[in-house]
């Protein structure tokens, strides 16, 4: 059942591009997609590109969760750290972050930093946010037995409201790896030498129509494949806590 | 946050920005490179920019296009998430579909269909639209999904037809979820907005910054992104008030955006 959608989808295409609606220069076959995109995950060429792609995007990450997290967690755990992080974050989450590309190449330059900033800039907004209400919603009186039995403020914090706070703040997170994958994508695609997203646009300049679904079916895979992975691993570390809605 | 949003925290964000500028400003000085003008040095561009006739006409393009394009991905993603949300066939349907397209980057498919519709507003606003329809089909749907089953009974039971129940019954009540994703679409907006204008650079606010960046006209690439950032932070404002006018009953959502490109 769940097959079937997709199944009509890729019909609708094999049959556009057969019967010659669209000429294959402007949409290729998905058969012709496939072959091209399992020859190229055998080209060590390819995969150099895919793997500068998947480091830029797991530094972004990593560095947004470890951001995310702390402030989060500063501003659920202290009222001035609130007050500082709260409307700077109501001013900074509507912008779009990829307006400030131009800024952080003039600033960090053509290299993996601008394009890891840039990750950052865009995923540590939905982590912070989990974070924050995950740890504002933990059930007072945990804390204040942990309080009562001697735990220090910074050992309550990482001891009880941090754990209490997991199942939220991987939920952000796994929202923010498949926005992770994306924008990686975009930066290479703006300026860059390297990466997936270069492949698209190089492609695209010669008109190797073929060659520009590839790279976009890759990082989707990537996307899908990682959102899969981060839930499996979410549930086996949220044994035993209660199921979300 | 619509209950504190009397005066203490509206200054907030006003301070919020101030902080931010004389950061920047601080920043710039001490650090002295070409790559960053002091915030003083490119607010100073934002009235160039802003008394300049072309960029406004570039501006009000932008503005054009997400308009269209928002409107356009209500008009298609509000009733296919209604009826998922009613439906379990329905939703059975779409919902792989949906999880498919999800982590694929929206602007990326603009130099495809580029090639198909060329580099004009067509092109431009179909992504906008791809952008904005998911979150607004996933919120829609949660929401309808949600809506009390009394309440539909009861419209059933006076005698509502199928099509009125979901315009009058499940529509209002999925309203306040709606929100959550026209609020996270719009963010979508801004995004494919600015990204497609920055792949096919021909009008709009993306195509001045890049090119801006290309002339190393510094200045005004920090003068654009204020420009750019303020549209984001104006228009949120304008829905959230929206939302507070249309939806005042509801209690508010606590909600991670699901935010892509």
């Amino acid at each position: 059942m769940g097959a079937l959608p997709l199944a009509c989808l890729l019909a609708l295409w094999h049959g556009i591009a057969v019967a010659g609606l669209a000429p294959a220069v402007l949409l290729p076959s998905p058969a012709a997609v496939v072959a091209r995109l399992l020859e190229q995950v055998r080209n060590p060429l390819f995969l150099q590109h895919a793997a500068t792609t998947l480091m830029r995007l797991f530094a972004g990450f990593g560095i947004a969760v470890v951001v995310g997290v702390a402030l989060g967690l500063a501003a659920a755990s202290n009222r001035r750290a609130e007050a500082l992080i709260r409307p700077l974050w109501r001013v900074l989450a509507p912008v779009p972050k990829i307006a400030l590309y131009p800024a952080l190449v003039l600033l960090l330059g053509f290299e993996h930093a601008s394009k890891v900033a840039l990750v950052v800039a865009d995923a540590v907004f939905p982590i912070l946010l989990a974070t924050y209400q995950g740890a504002a919603a933990v059930e007072p009186k945990l804390i204040w037995c942990a309080r009562a039995a001697g735990a220090s403020r910074n050992r309550t914090l990482l001891t009880v409201v941090l754990p209490a706070a997991l199942p939220t703040i991987l939920t952000g997170a796994r929202v923010s790896l498949v926005i992770s994958a994306i924008v990686v994508f975009l930066a290479e695609m703006l300026t860059s030498t390297d990466g997936l997203g270069h492949l698209l646009v190089y492609a695209s300049r010669s008109f190797h129509t073929v060659d520009m679904f590839v790279p976009l079916i890759t990082i989707s895979i990537i996307g899908l494949l990682l959102n899969a992975g981060f839930n499996a691993m979410r549930k086996r570390l949220l044994a035993g806590f209660p199921d979300e809605p | 946050m619509a209950m504190q949003a009397s005066s203490p925290s509206a200054f907030a964000p006003l301070l919020a920005c101030l902080g931010l500028l004389a950061l920047w400003e601080v920043a710039a000085r001490v650090m002295a490179i070409s790559g960053l003008p002091p915030a003083s040095e490119a607010l100073r561009e934002l009235p160039v920019i802003l008394g300049d006739g072309e960029a406004l006409l570039n501006i009000a393009a932008s503005l054009r296009r997400m308009l269209t394009g928002f409107v356009l991905a209500l008009l298609f993603a509000l009733p296919v998430g209604l009826c998922m949300g009613r439906s379990a066939r329905i939703a059975a349907f779409f919902n792989p579909l949906l999880m498919v397209i999800y982590p694929v980057p929206k602007a990326a498919l603009m130099p495809i269909i580029m090639l198909w519709l060329g580099i004009g507003d067509a092109s431009k606003t179909i992504v906008i639209t791809l952008g904005v329809s998911l979150p607004v089909i996933y919120h829609s749907y949660q929401g309808a999904r949600a809506v009390e089953e009394k309440l539909i009974w009861s419209a059933a039971a006076m005698g509502m037809s199928k099509a009125a129940r979901l315009w009058r019954v499940v529509l209002p009540a999925a309203l306040p979820q709606i929100f959550i994703g026209i609020r996270t679409g719009l963010v979508l907006a801004l995004i494919t907005m600015v990204t497609s204008e920055m792949i096919a650079r021909q009008t709009g606010v993306g195509s001045i910054l890049f090119n801006a960046l290309d002339m190393a006209q510094y200045a005004s690439v920090y003068a654009m992104i204020v420009i750019i950032g303020v549209l984001g932070f104006v228009l949120d404002v304008i829905i959230e008030r929206l939302r507070c006018k249309l939806v005042a009953w509801a209690e508010e959502e606590r909600e991670i955006a699901v935010g892509t490109s």
